[in-house]
């Protein structure tokens, strides 16, 4: 991926080598395909051959019982794994619109600004507001003060939070509550215009008003990005993903619409997961 | 039942006399110290303080050591610095006295400061440079791998490093091998390395310190490595790194034996500015208070006379030196109750 | 929310010079990685350093060795030997004299009558030590022949090493110049024997006048001055009955018998002498400043360890939380005191207390008091015990804080008190911190220079054991003060300035095991608390 990425024209929504009990989901355009993938931290083996295609502006929901490697996989697609020192891709492939993201040429400080990521903990930098969400772009080498100003506007409206912070825009992010600290974050990963969005549970933290507002904008956000979410809420799943993944002990054991998943799945374990009777 | 109260009421009793004994033993330290402190500051202030004003005894700290002559004239008992003498004698040309001098016991010790002040300097920005880099790397990039550990291994063994071992180095190395002679860059680098150890155990810590979330959060929007680092690491985890490094200046500024063969002079007339040539600043002896200290408490012979200098120069030297270590002190307890993450 | 799919045009794709950004990357963690390489690097300087200047030592000194051989010297150490083994009788003969004067005081006798009781062992004394006289003359005038000898030859062997080097450097002409004189060593040694002839003869007067002096002893009124009398006879039959063994020595020496390479090292690290910058012969023995670098630590450690460790214990179980937001800092701050300031300290206050306490009329009982020297092995053991203190205590505290709560629980559940708990439960548990703080203390105690520089007496000697505890009250040199002390005065490249070094590689070998065995300790102590 030295040079840049361009966006294909169509992409065949063939699934390569999808072992036959994963259902595969009806996918016009896959924008990330990870194939055969296997993960471990050292010796301990988190991910075991996970095949799934995340389709191009549309909302996928990871949903599964804690600790099957939903967090892990979602970091595996921005490379943030890199950062832990045991921690190593065993097996298999990811691919973002074709080019694969660990291949030696990669530039992962690029592919980390088109993939955007919002933390299961909230973690706002000691900054400003102001200065949280102008981080990224500044980073990317804009000073021009009208322009940072105006996409530090547009991303705090898009994550709700502008109303509540138009008037202590220079205040610490620290002094927001929890919900607004979660919210500030997706700003601050929305404000460099990412092309895919990992969510890890943005609204573990956040009250129901300001779920229904991070619903709402992820809704509103996949006209144009490609947005990957994490979430333990079953009801957050089916009201704003278009396809689910159940992940189980770090197996894919079920992917599908989502309409499909929640109203008839093809896997017991599925079943029994999303009807509560374990997890 | 009654022979367990009665074992009971027994140790309780044993319990509470090792408990004083316990006590007493850290009472007792601090009493010493606390005698030490008043010792050297009730017989350091006589010489450091005045009765009149303006109550500080100027001279002594802004004057170099001079040679002290005493002799009876007229039947008083006088006390000159070497100036004065020169003076006193000039005035009363043609009579002859008997004066004994005694060495370093008149003037002040202002070479002194200033020579300290700029060995600490030195040395402490280039142990704060290589000290900082090295735990950024330590902390931010290294993975554990030999090499790491070899650096570990090397840090940890140079903590423990006698500092008159450093002095050997510093001389054989600096002043002999590199010919830079006894000077100030050859102190500075030997003081430098000295307080390396403890300037990347303090400078590590802090950097790891900072949550592991603002890296990722950083990285997650695009940032490169360096740039993270720079904007969103090392502003939160410099507080830290300098207030434990203040601690690291006390300990430069109150070394004798590193700079005793590589930097330190008994006595110099200049002052470190009246140089010839910009560079000769670097390669420049200069005078420093703890080895005026040592000077002056064991190489010359001890009267009634030398008191005075060796009680005020240790409560200049003791109380500038405290003075550091308090800040840092301080400094950290605050940083303590107030952990921001 | 508005505008959020407008164009995305902001940011430009991060083409531009990227390879640059990222061999810039790549620089800035090279250099990051270079630095912390100094550590590294500045160890293997040191102890490289430390070899280049020291290691030509053994060489330097072999041949100053080897030159005590050829010169005579060590011939003329065996005569001296014997003369001062006979001055040392003589000194105990006045020690019997005074002990015996000192019985009589306790008796209330005038001083007169005292005298004239002693008279007969007065003139028995005088007697003795004239008997040596001879003794004493030929080493005296064997002493001016040898050191002439052994002057000619170092001059000779200078001026050969500078034309050898003259030559090396290919100044042929110039190397030609030096006129190297010729020394007839061997007649001079011979000169030196036949001087020495006459000790058979000398030794056999003596010997024949000491047993007659030794029938006719006079004897002594106390019972424990006639005691010590009869020992001291007893040593000087076996004195006099070794005497054919020196001459049979004198008689088998030989200059040019080889002294072995092994002989240089075994000197420096067995060598019971330090003698610098002397006339007749320099030693390197670096055995009296290893003992004394020992013996100071062993007070040191004496007063710091059961101070540390209480102080220790007391923080961090028993104080109150008030008391230890004081203490801690306090104790941290003792750390901060220069060692040069407590060394001034230690002169200026703790010597005199010491020489006061043991003059005092309440310690007279104990048998070496009162003491000579302020400054002495105790005086500088105590000031490094309450510099190790500071240390000793951080660590050991930080041991014991991190025992883990469900010991300490665990241990008051079963009914134990806050005694036991500590006793039984937090110090095994912590005792590798703790030792490992001891030995931490023990690294700094050992290393450090000023206040042993200032306060432990520098008399480069081992200190007497025979009086038990008495000998932590004689001065003595450190290695760490010796190095202070006299490496701004020597000559740089000679035997002594490398000897310096070498004491200075003894050090850092000493501290960096006690450093390894800490680390060593520490691990384990992780690994068993988990
Ligand atoms: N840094 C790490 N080092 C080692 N093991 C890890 C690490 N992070 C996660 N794991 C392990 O990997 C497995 C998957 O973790 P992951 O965080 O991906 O779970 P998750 O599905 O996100 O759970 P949750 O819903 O609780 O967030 C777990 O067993 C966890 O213990
Ligand atoms: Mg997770």
């Amino acid at each position: 991926m030295v040079a840049t990425l361009e966006m294909p024209e169509t992409t065949s929504p063939t699934i390569v080598n999808q072992p036959e009990q994963v259902p595969k989901a009806e996918i016009e355009r896959a924008m990330i395909e990870i194939e055969q993938l296997d993960f471990a931290y050292g010796a301990h083996q988190v991910l075991h051959g996970v095949n799934l295609n995340i389709p191009a502006r549309a909302v996928t929901a990871f949903i599964g019982p804690s600790g099957c490697g939903k967090t892990t996989l979602l970091r595996c697609l921005n490379r943030m794994n890199d950062l832990i020192d045991s921690a190593r891709i065993t097996q298999g492939a990811i691919r973002i619109e074709g080019v694969d993201i660990n291949a030696p040429g990669v530039d992962v400080v690029d592919l980390r600004r088109r993939v955007g990521m919002v933390f299961q903990k909230s973690n706002p930098f000691p900054k400003s507001i102001y200065d949280n969400v102008a981080y990224g772009l500044r980073i990317a080498g804009i000073t021009k003060r009208s322009l940072i100003d105006e996409a530090v506007e547009k991303s705090l409206r898009s994550a709700a939070l502008w109303e509540e912070v138009k008037d202590r825009l220079h205040v610490s992010g620290y002094g927001l509550s929890g919900g607004q600290q979660q919210r500030l974050c997706i700003a601050r990963a929305l404000a460099v215009e990412p092309e895919i969005v990992l969510m890890d549970e943005p609204c573990s933290a956040l009250d129901p008003i300001a779920t229904a507002k991070v619903e709402e904008l992820i809704r509103q956000l996949k006209e144009q990005y490609t947005i990957v979410i994490v979430t333990h809420n079953m009801q957050q799943a089916g009201r704003c993903s278009d396809h689910t993944a159940f992940f189980y002990l770090g197996r894919l054991i079920e992917f599908d619409q989502t309409a499909k998943i929640f109203s008839n799945p093809a896997q017991r374990q599925t079943e029994e997961y999303i009807t509560g009777r374990f997890g | 039942m009654i022979a367990i109260a009665f074992k009971s009421r027994r140790t309780r009793r044993t319990e509470r006399v090792i408990f004083w004994l316990l006590r007493l033993a850290t009472y007792f330290i601090l009493a010493c110290a606390t005698y030490i402190f008043l010792d050297i500051g009730i017989k350091g202030s006589r010489t450091v303080f005045t009765s009149t004003p303006p109550f500080i005894n100027l001279p002594f700290l802004t004057e170099p050591p001079q040679t002290l002559y005493v002799f009876d004239y007229d039947g008083k008992k006088m006390t000159l610095s070497d100036r004065q003498f020169r003076e006193w004698k000039s005035a009363h040309a043609g009579v002859d006295v008997e004066a004994t001098s005694v060495a370093y016991s008149a003037g002040g010790i202002w070479p002194c400061i200033v020579g300290t002040a700029l060995l600490v300097i030195g040395s402490m920005a280039l142990a704060l440079g290589i000290g900082i880099s090295s735990a950024i790397y330590l902390s931010e990039y290294s993975r554990n791998g030999r090499w790491i550990r070899l650096v570990r291994i090397a840090i940890l063994n140079l903590a423990g490093v006698p500092s008159i071992v450093f002095g050997l180095f510093g001389f054989g190395l600096f002043v002999i091998f590199f010919g830079w002679n006894v000077s100030l860059i050859a102190g500075w680098f030997t003081l430098g390395l000295m307080v390396l150890p403890a300037i990347i155990t303090a400078s590590e810590e802090s950097l790891r310190a900072v949550p592991q979330g603002l890296r990722e959060g950083s990285l997650a929007l695009g940032a490169s490595k360096w740039q993270t680092i720079r904007k969103n690491v090392l502003p939160y985890a410099l507080p830290g790194i300098l207030t434990s490094s203040i601690l690291g200046i006390a300990r430069v500024a109150g070394e004798t034996a590193p700079i005793m063969f590589t930097a330190a002079y008994a006595m110099k007339d200049e002052m470190p500015w009246q140089v010839a040539k910009f560079t000769d600043f670097f390669f420049q002896g200069v005078m420093a208070l703890p080895y005026h200290i040592y000077v002056v408490s064991s190489k010359i012979p001890q009267n009634e006379y030398t008191e005075r200098v060796q009680y005020g120069s240790a409560f200049v030297f003791l109380f500038l030196v405290m003075l550091i270590a308090l800040t840092s002190i301080v400094l950290r307890e605050r940083s303590r109750s107030r952990l921001s993450w | 929310m508005e505008g959020i799919a407008d164009s995305r045009i902001l940011i430009p794709p991060r083409t531009k010079s990227r390879r640059a950004q990222a061999v810039v990357e790549q620089g800035i963690k090279a250099f990051f990685g270079g630095n912390a390489l100094v550590a590294v690097i500045v160890l293997a300087l040191i102890t490289i350093f430390l070899f280049r200047e020291g290691f030509g030592f053994f060489g330097q000194n072999l041949s100053n060795l080897r030159l005590y051989r050829q010169a005579g010297l060590e011939y003329v150490d065996i005569i001296r030997g014997v003369a001062s083994r006979h001055e040392a009788l003589s000194r105990n003969l006045s020690e019997i004299r005074l002990s015996e004067v000192r019985a009589a005081q306790k008796r209330n006798a005038p001083l007169e009558e005292i005298n004239a009781a002693l008279a007969p062992f007065d003139r028995f004394a005088s007697a003795f030590s004239d008997t040596a006289d001879n003794l004493h003359g030929i080493v005296s005038d064997l002493t001016e022949q040898a050191s002439e000898l052994k002057e000619q030859l170092f001059a000779r062997a200078e001026l050969l090493a500078q034309r050898s080097q003259l030559e090396r450097s290919g100044a042929a002409t110039a190397a030609e110049k030096i006129v190297v004189p010729e020394i007839d060593r061997a007649a001079a040694l011979t000169r030196l024997r036949e001087g020495s002839a006459n000790f058979e003869s000398v030794s056999a007067e003596m010997t024949a006048k000491l047993y007659n002096l030794l029938a006719e002893a006079p004897p002594l009124p106390d019972p424990a001055g006639q005691k010590a009398f009869e020992q001291w006879k007893t040593r000087t039959r076996e004195y006099l009955a070794g005497l054919p063994a020196a001459s049979e020595k004198l008689r088998t020496w030989s200059p040019d018998a080889p002294i072995p390479w092994y002989r240089s090292i075994s000197s420096f690290l067995f060598g019971r002498e330090w003698v610098t910058a002397s006339f007749w012969q320099d030693w390197y023995g670096i055995i009296p400043l290893l003992v004394g670098s020992i013996l100071v630590s062993i007070v040191a450690l004496f007063f710091a360890v059961p101070l540390g460790i209480a102080s220790a214990i007391y923080v961090s179980e028993i104080a109150s939380a008030h008391e230890k937001r004081l203490i801690k800092p306090y104790i941290e701050f003792i750390s901060a005191i220069p060692s040069v300031v407590l060394g001034f300290f230690g002169i200026a206050v703790v010597g005199q207390a010491v020489r006061a306490a043991s003059q005092s009329s309440l310690l007279k009982w104990i048998s070496f008091f009162p003491i000579s020297e302020r400054l002495n092995i105790f005086t500088a053991g105590c000031l490094l015990g309450f510099m190790a203190v500071p240390t000793i205590f951080t660590l050991a505290e930080d041991a014991l804080r991190n025992v883990p709560r469900g010991f300490k629980e665990a241990s008051y559940a079963l009914g134990a008190n806050r005694l036991q708990t500590i006793g039984r439960v937090l110090v095994p548990a912590s005792l590798s911190g703790i030792v490992s703080a001891v030995l931490l203390g023990l690294g700094r105690v050992i290393g450090e220079t000023m206040v042993v520089l200032l306060c432990a007496g520098n008399r480069i000697a081992i200190p007497d054991f025979t009086q038990g505890l008495g000998a932590v009250f004689q001065p003595v040199h450190t290695m760490t003060g010796i190095i202070a002390q006299e490496m701004g005065e020597v000559v740089r490249g000679s035997t002594h300035y490398r000897a310096l070094f070498m004491v200075g590689l003894v050090l850092f070998t000493i501290t960096l095991a006690i450093n390894y065995l800490a680390q060593k300790l520490v691990a384990r102590y992780r690994m068993s608390i988990g």
